[in-house]
């Protein structure tokens, strides 16, 4: 059960953190993943530092094989992040697409 | 002088026909048996566990086990993820230095396998941060991270990375208690299909189950009826940010490096003076960062040390590392697996090692990690 008392807090977060650019220092390819990400595996998780230094992580969504890699500029977006039972809310959050297909 | 004065472990792997409470009691009976005290002779009881909570609905352990003995003295449940043994066995010593004659055990116990990868590896991701839960990463993803930064900055390869489990599988097929015993090539490792790139199935250790303990004791008594004791010397804990996001950096684990350089400091022990290790190689890539954290090789270097195999039993170097098997070939019971470490570095310090001794072992050391670097925990045993 998705908690929407926990997707509320979070979502207030999240709001500062969509569409800002940044680069991808590091990402990998999820083949194994936890229960609720199985039905999207394999799919990539990037760890991008923004213009501003912070830093964040989210799945890489809209890319081609070439973006996958270090030092690729990305800007970060609002999309769907899992999906439990069709009862339960769908929490949205943090994810990067590809600067150059934008 | 707080000294370790018997170890025993369960067999690890798959152990359908065992319950959590049935290892624990192995464990501690077996402990029991093998230095030959009485549980009257316990003053308390320090157990290391991660997931039973998550997974089976399983609290309140520490009554579990006063059930199981039949005993009532102090009994203390310890969580730090993949570090839970470490931690369990630092708390341990503190209590001990803050009484006098007291005797404890520290047994740390982990049932997995009665659940599905998917579920395990949703339990274990409990101990990342809610972000990158969200991200949906998992523990290989979070050291599959940190491998692929390390190989491109330094230059390395899978291949490289592979040796780690070349290595490990070697001495996990001279140990009748590890998970797994089957020598396996660096080209079947590369092989095998990956769990999180470039991390493959058999860069990364594997869920088991188990139960490990040892008994520390600060009476001078007990410890001279001891057939084989050994000192501790030191044991130190470090904490750094959750998310490896806020990490310094990605090539280091640094909790390693602060509680070693304290350890190291605290044991008065030079660190070139250890002859074997035990290090938490949960991924591949951990090994080879955990070597040079600890100080043992040069940053940047380790990628192309390990191939050498200059810490493999047999071979004429100094240190020899994990030589249980490792996480990677004894498997890895979460809660069981920092005291399995201290317990074969007991081993091999008082020539119990059989053929996997390494001769003239005088100084071991165990290094413990729990999440992605969050907690590390290194114990450092003298003769």
């Amino acid at each position: 059960m998705i908690s929407p008392v926990k997707i509320w807090r979070r979502q207030k977060e999240i709001r500062n953190l969509l569409g800002i650019k940044g680069v991808i220092l590091t990402w990998t390819l999820i083949y194994v993943s936890g229960k609720d990400f199985k039905k999207y595996a394999p799919y990539p998780v990037v760890l991008v530092e923004f213009e501003n230094g912070k830093k964040a992580v989210g799945q890489l969504v809209d890319y081609d094989k070439k973006n996958l890699k270090m030092g690729e500029r990305v800007i970060s977006i609002l999309r769907k992040v899992r999906e439990s039972n069709s009862e339960d809310v769908i929490p949205y959050g943090l994810k990067f697409k590809p600067i150059n297909t934008v | 002088m707080i000294s370790v004065i018997g170890y025993y472990t369960t067999q690890f792997g798959e152990l359908w026909e065992k319950s959590l409470s049935d290892l624990i009691e192995e464990a501690i009976n077996g402990v029991l048996k093998n230095t030959g005290l009485d549980k009257r002779e316990i003053d308390a009881i320090f157990f290391s566990n991660m997931l039973a909570g998550v997974l089976e609905n399983n609290l309140h352990t520490p009554s579990k086990i006063a059930e199981i003995l039949g005993v009532n003295i102090p009994i203390f449940r310890v969580e730090a993820a993949c570090a839970s043994g470490g931690v369990a066995f630092h708390l341990a010593k503190i209590y001990l230095e803050s009484k006098s004659s007291k005797t404890v055990v520290v047994v740390g116990a982990e049932k997995m396998t009665d659940y599905s990868p998917e579920e395990t590896t949703s339990a274990l991701a409990s101990a990342a941060s809610g972000e990158e839960q969200e991200a949906g990463l998992t523990f290989p993803g979070l050291y599959a991270m940190m491998a692929n930064y390390y190989l491109q900055k330094y230059l390395c390869t899978e291949e490289d990375l592979a040796y780690v489990s070349y290595k490990n599988h070697y001495h996990g097929s001279l140990n009748d208690k590890a998970h797994f015993r089957k020598i396996i090539s660096v080209e079947k490792v590369l092989n095998s299909p990956y769990v999180a790139y470039p991390l493959k199935v058999l860069d990364c250790c594997s869920t088991s189950d188990g139960a490990s303990a040892v008994i520390l004791t600060n009476n001078n008594t007990i410890t001279k009826k001891s057939k084989r004791f050994v000192n501790l010397l030191a044991s130190e804990v470090a904490t750094d940010t959750i998310s490896l996001k806020e990490r310094k950096r990605l090539d280091e684990v640094l909790t390693t490096k602060i509680a070693s350089d304290k350890a190291f400091v605290a044991g008065k022990v030079n660190r070139k003076k250890i002859n074997v290790a035990e290090l938490h190689d949960c991924f591949s890539i951990a090994e080879v960062i955990a070597m040079e954290d600890l100080g043992f090789w040069k940053k940047g270097e380790g990628g192309k040390l390990i191939k050498e195999l200059s810490t493999m039993h047999g071979s004429n170097s100094e240190l020899i590392i994990n030589t249980s098997g490792g996480l990677k070939a004894s498997g890895h019971p979460v809660g069981a697996t920092g005291i399995k470490q201290i317990g074969e570095i007991y081993l091999q310090l008082t020539g119990q090692a059989s053929n996997r001794q390494v001769k003239n072992a005088k100084y071991g050391l165990a290094h413990n990690v729990g999440g992605s670097g969050g907690t590390a925990v290194v114990t450092i045993l003298g003769c």
